[in-house]
């Protein structure tokens, strides 16, 4: 018996999770738990604040990564083989068409999810002062995650692959002087073939996850660094007759206070790092609305995490990704469109290729990464920002309104075809 | 609230498993283990007592397929059509039925699809059979089937399938080349035919088409040939059968098939000149095989190359350590060898003939070869329907040489042509002659240019 509860305090060094103190150890001496905060504001766990959706797009991504693994035990990188290890995956692969049924889904699920949760955060005003840095970060785990869904997408090597890589690189070829030459870098060659095949490959499982993963701990890390969870709008103060106070911090008038070391003691770090907090800070009569982590964050990101997995699991169940025909170069669609979240980019495309393929989209990425540099209001309530959150608003109702035209109301040679409209013979 | 969020978790974390359940029984229940436990009923009432009953009874359900790696194919019907190879199973109910009539075509080597068309890929019916969404090569209908035999045997006659025969004849003689490319020879007017079986169009649209063009395909410039129906059918076979895979030259490559060809590359290659000959062209050092195959039994030429000394006593033949297969083929090639395939292949070259006869023929084969018949007749006479051209047809080339010269003609078939319009408000005329610059090279132009003119002087002599 004593050697199992060495082995077990060897384990586990924190007390009992009935006091205090072991709930703040679980959280602070786990390698995982410790970025979350021992402590949370009830108000931050609201769903109505935050929806989750962080945390749902990262949960999208671990499922992403375990059934990938699993994928690449039957794939073969090379045309005809990749199709046929399509097929096989369909038939006689246990389980097969669950796991790329679960791998599809939950892709486009977090293609979806990344950017609802930037919409969160803008409409929160939680890119302001001090998260501007960690919203830059943001935008670039979406274009990541884009990259990552785009990459994926020519893995089956069937004629939806084929053709919306086609014309997804060829709307990248437009860029001025650079453009070509980058599609060529991409492709590994002049169209998608063999070459294109293995580089998306490579990018799909090792390039683009390893960034993503990194940028992905930046994230989680600024986010603690930049004092957690932005407040939810509804708790702001209206007006702020007194400048918050820092729980034993000097007041933002006194001068810092230099104290000579003692000889006595040693100093931690944090001792040496001092001045004042940047970020939003809890009054002490707040201290009453904190609640430990344990179990109360803890069970709602449980909850969470098991929703998404059963509303993947349940969509994978009922639903196949769809698998057409083999890649063929010499049978063109009409019309061929990119993956769905670049349709509105096709759709900018048809009408002007330079302005619509390369400057549009370069003015959009560029304004969505200057936002907390250029809208310079310190105030979050949603009264205060009715300018900005109308253009952003117009931003994302555009980008909608382009991707479903795209989608649903585009036939042969893109002419405008309402969906309910059959149209007979696009191929040939 | 907490206790209520701690349900929920509980509760999802109970349907995840249930679904994982389900997925996991989805996938075990797959219909192929259904057909597999009836065959195994089935043979197991042949068996005489209740352990050997049980013994088939316990065999493990498993995939059946046969890789064709050399045709990208994996043709796993033969897990669920378990009986095709089982004589006792003649009489059984489908899928489990023998296949009679195959000859030396065993599906364990030969696989299925390459006839029958139909995804080999998939392991349920309607995937299988082929008539799902985004699968191309649905099975082909029972009627049509034979047509797969010309995807290996190109050339001769098929025995049993004379459809095809008369099929590729036609193709050949009616001038389709002049408008439709095949194996990378003919016009590009219409759509080129090299791999028409794989797209597997249905059969009957293939016989309506060659009975009336434009009554399936409207606003085709293809005329009416007005075949009749026997002819329609033939060409319906022929275009079936027509496939950009190398499925004869697989199956000779995997020596599945001993064919004379294969014999022929092996005589090549081994060099069986060097000391015979055939018909008296090539060396004289060792007997010559004109006829070999009368004179010894297959059995005696089969010991003879395996082992020479023992049939031979003192022969200077070296062993060559084939394969029976290559034997076979060495065997069936040399059945067939005749003096001309070996000064053929001693020369690489044609035949020889007068230098005249020679460019007038070559002319007349390429007239025909390249299709240019099927506009301009076999006999120059032209009278195509060619709407709203002038003189509303094709124009006979009988009498070329009255309006042009030998050079301009040379350069109409060079740069292509399109009709002096008759009407300037109708439709343009579908037809047009085509560049053939690009096609042909100036040697061939020239050449269809002297059989034109060869046949001009005779028109003139009758004036």
């Amino acid at each position: 018996m004593n050697l199992i509860r060495e082995i077990w305090q060897s384990i586990v060094r924190r007390d009992p999770l009935s006091t205090d103190k072991g709930k703040s150890e679980l959280v602070f001496l786990n390698v995982w738990l410790h970025i979350h905060p021992a402590k949370v504001k009830k108000e931050n766990m609201k769903f109505r604040h935050t929806f989750y959706l962080g945390f749902i797009t990262f949960f999208l991504f671990l499922i992403l990564l375990t059934t990938g693994i699993a994928l690449m035990c039957y794939y073969r990188p090379y045309p005809p083989q990749a199709y046929q290890d399509m097929k096989d995956l369909q038939f006689v692969v246990f389980m097969g068409p669950f796991l790329r049924n679960m791998h599809r889904w939950a892709a486009h699920g977090m293609v979806i999810c990344v950017f609802l949760h930037m919409c969160r955060v803008f409409y929160t005003g939680s890119y302001k002062k001090p998260r501007q840095f960690n919203w830059v970060i943001g935008v670039l785990l979406l274009l990541v995650t884009l990259s990552l869904s785009f990459t994926g997408y020519l893995l089956p090597w069937d004629q939806l692959a084929y053709w919306a890589i086609t014309v997804g690189t060829n709307i990248g070829s437009y860029a001025p002087l650079i453009g070509g030459q980058v599609r060529e870098l991409l492709l590994g060659g002049h169209s998608v073939g063999e070459g294109a095949l293995i580089r998306f490959y490579v990018l799909h499982v090792a390039v683009l996850p390893s960034i993503i993963i990194l940028l992905t701990i930046v994230h989680f890390w600024r986010v603690r660094k930049d004092g957690g969870l932005s407040r939810p709008v509804w708790k702001l103060e209206p007006e702020k007759t007194e400048p918050l106070v820092t729980i034993g911090a000097p007041a933002v008038t006194a001068p810092l206070k230099t104290v000579a070391a003692s000889k006595e003691k040693t100093y931690g770090l944090m001792e040496v790092v001092t001045g004042k907090p940047i970020f939003e800070t809890i009054t002490p009569e707040e201290e009453e609305d904190t609640v430990f982590s344990y179990p109360y964050a803890f069970v709602r990101e449980a909850v969470v995490l098991m929703a998404t997995v059963t509303t993947i699991m349940t969509m994978s169940l009922f639903l196949n990704a769809p698998l057409e025909e083999l890649a063929n170069p010499a049978k063109t669609p009409n019309p061929a469109k990119a993956p769905w979240y670049f349709l509105g980019l096709q759709e900018l495309v048809s009408h002007s290729a330079l302005l619509g393929g390369v400057v549009a989209p370069a003015l959009m990425v560029l304004a969505l990464l200057a936002i907390p540099y250029l809208d310079r209001n310190p105030s979050r309530r949603l009264a205060d920002r009715k300018l900005i959150l109308w253009l952003f608003t117009i931003f994302v109702v555009a980008n909608l309104v382009l991707i479903v035209v795209g989608t649903f109301f585009r036939g042969p040679g893109w002419a405008l075809v309402p969906p309910w409209v059959h149209v007979v013979g696009g191929t040939e | 609230m907490e206790r209520r969020l701690q349900i929920t978790f509980f509760a999802l974390s109970l349907l995840a498993l249930a679904l994982i359940l389900a997925a996991g029984y989805q996938a075990n229940t797959p219909s192929w283990k259904t057909y597999q436990r009836s065959f195994l009923q089935l043979e197991a009432q042949g068996e005489p007592n209740a352990v050997a009953k049980a013994a088939v009874l316990a065999s493990p359900p498993e995939i059946h397929q046969v890789l064709l790696p050399g045709l990208q194919r994996v043709d796993r019907c033969t897990t669920c059509h378990l009986g095709v190879e089982d004589p006792t199973m003649k009489n059984a109910p489908e899928p489990f039925r023998y296949h009679a009539g195959l000859g030396p075509h065993i599906p364990s080597k030969f696989g299925c699809t390459i006839c029958h068309g139909g995804q080999g890929l998939a392991t349920d019916k309607e995937g299988a059979h082929g008539s799902v969404a985004f699968w191309p090569n649905p099975l082909l209908n029972k009627d049509y089937i034979r047509a797969s035999c010309g995807r290996c045997h190109k050339e001769g006659d098929v025995p049993g399938v004379p459809e095809l025969t008369e099929g590729r004849r036609l193709f050949e003689t009616q001038g389709c080349r002049g408008c439709h490319k095949l194996n990378g020879v003919g016009g590009s007017i219409g759509p080129d035919l090299t791999g028409e079986g794989a797209n597997r169009r249905s059969p009957d649209w293939l016989e309506r088409h060659f009975l009336a063009p434009n009554a399936v395909s409207t606003g085709s410039a293809m005329p009416n040939f007005h075949f009749t129906k026997e002819q329609a059918r033939d060409l319906t076979y022929y275009m079936l059968s027509l496939t950009n895979e190398e499925m004869g030259s697989y199956f000779s490559s995997v020596r599945l098939i001993p064919s004379p060809e294969y014999g022929q590359q092996l005589f090549v290659e081994k060099n069986c000149l060097a000391c015979h000959a055939v018909g008296g062209a090539g060396a004289k050092t060792a007997p010559d095989l004109l006829g070999v195959t009368k004179r010894h039994s297959i059995e005696w030429l089969d010991e003879q190359l395996v082992n020479p000394e023992l049939v031979y006593p003192g022969s200077s033949m070296p062993e060559y350590d084939l394969e029976v297969n290559a034997r076979k083929a060495l065997v069936a090639f040399m059945a067939t060898a005749t003096a001309e395939d070996v000064q053929l292949i001693l020369s690489k070259k044609t035949r020889a003939m007068t230098p005249e006869d020679v460019a007038i023929e070559a002319g007349k084969q390429n007239f025909s070869r390249f299709g240019c018949v099927g506009c301009h007749g076999t006999e120059l006479q032209g009278g195509v329907a060619n709407p709203n051209a002038q003189g509303g047809e094709v124009p006979s080339l009988l009498h070329v040489s009255d309006d042009y010269t030998k050079d301009e003609v040379i350069a109409i078939i060079r740069n292509g042509r399109v009709p002096p319009i008759d009407k300037a408000s109708g439709p343009t005329p579908p037809l047009y002659m085509p560049s053939w610059k690009n096609v042909l090279s100036d040697e061939d132009i020239h050449r269809i240019a002297d059989y034109l003119w060869s046949k001009q002087e005779k028109k003139k002599d009758a004036w």
